[in-house]
């Protein structure tokens, strides 16, 4: 078990490429090992990792060449800080359709943002002017009341 | 992912393993859907128990497949879904559009109710 008293950053890189997201995966396990994180918690972030690293593959980059996308962990206290960043060309919030809706139900796509908004307790997408697009997740180990 | 095909009770049994997570997989899991069609089966039971994790775009590979067997009066349904999977098609709403069996034989039964 790892203290939890300092920030500590883990960093990961991969190739743009859905099959790497297995890696990430991985790694949000041992996290949890290290940091005695809940497995709800653990869950939690690895649905939200691999959405905010599976739009950074289909939207942020082409999947071709060099792309690649960071991976940045953090946890401090009881806060778990994910940051995922890509380079590629960004994409419009606006235009993201509630696919939970009944009428969009049987959308095949639509769910990503979706989902990383349900299971953290926040998350921002910041768009810097030299292009890409980062996606900053924050997850708290436990609720406010307990 | 892996994806193997059986046949019970007439129903199209696909047993996937992996992670379910879009790329090649919704090829390789749609031939199927599409040969069990062309083949007069339209009921399929897709067997999650040997996927660790799904993403937003293997969701959308089981909608796909699911809306081709409604199309041809047929139907799709899950088997063996673990409670993060789980956990994804409540919160999406999609646990009601997917009816979930927690056994093999539940879920071939249900096909002759």
């Amino acid at each position: 078990m790892t203290s939890n008293s300092r920030p500590q950053e883990i960093r990961l890189t991969i190739p743009s490429r859905l099959d790497y997201l297995g890696i990430i995966n991985q790694a949000i396990g041992e996290l949890g090992e290290c940091f005695s994180l809940e497995e709800e918690i653990v869950d939690a972030l690895a649905i939200a990792v691999i959405e905010a690293g599976t739009n950074a593959i289909q939207h942020g980059s082409t999947g071709e060449g060099d792309a690649q996308i960071d991976f940045r962990f953090e946890v401090a206290g009881d806060a778990i800080h994910v940051k995922v960043q890509d380079d590629g060309p960004g994409f419009n919030l606006v235009k993201i359709v509630e696919a939970s809706e009944p009428d969009n139900l049987l959308r095949s796509r639509g769910r990503g943002i979706f989902l990383m908004r349900t299971f953290m307790d926040k998350v921002d997408f910041v768009f810097p002017p030299g292009g890409g697009t980062t996606v900053q997740l924050l997850k708290r180990r436990r609720s406010d009341d307990s | 992912m892996k994806v193997e095909r059986e046949e019970k009770e007439g129903i199209v049994v696909l047993r996937l393993e992996g992670k379910l997570m879009g790329g090649p997989d919704a090829d390789v899991i749609h031939a199927a859907v599409k040969d069990a069609i062309s083949e007069g089966k339209r009921h399929v039971l897709v067997d999650l128990g040997e996927v660790s994790w799904v993403n937003s775009t293997g969701l959308g590979i089981l909608i796909t497949n699911y809306s081709t067997l409604k199309k041809s009066e047929g139907s799709l349904k899950l088997v063996n879904v673990n409670k993060r999977i789980e956990s994804i098609l409540m919160v999406t709403k999609l646990n009601t559009v997917f009816e979930t069996f927690p056994s093999e034989s539940d879920a071939l039964a249900s096909f002759t109710d």
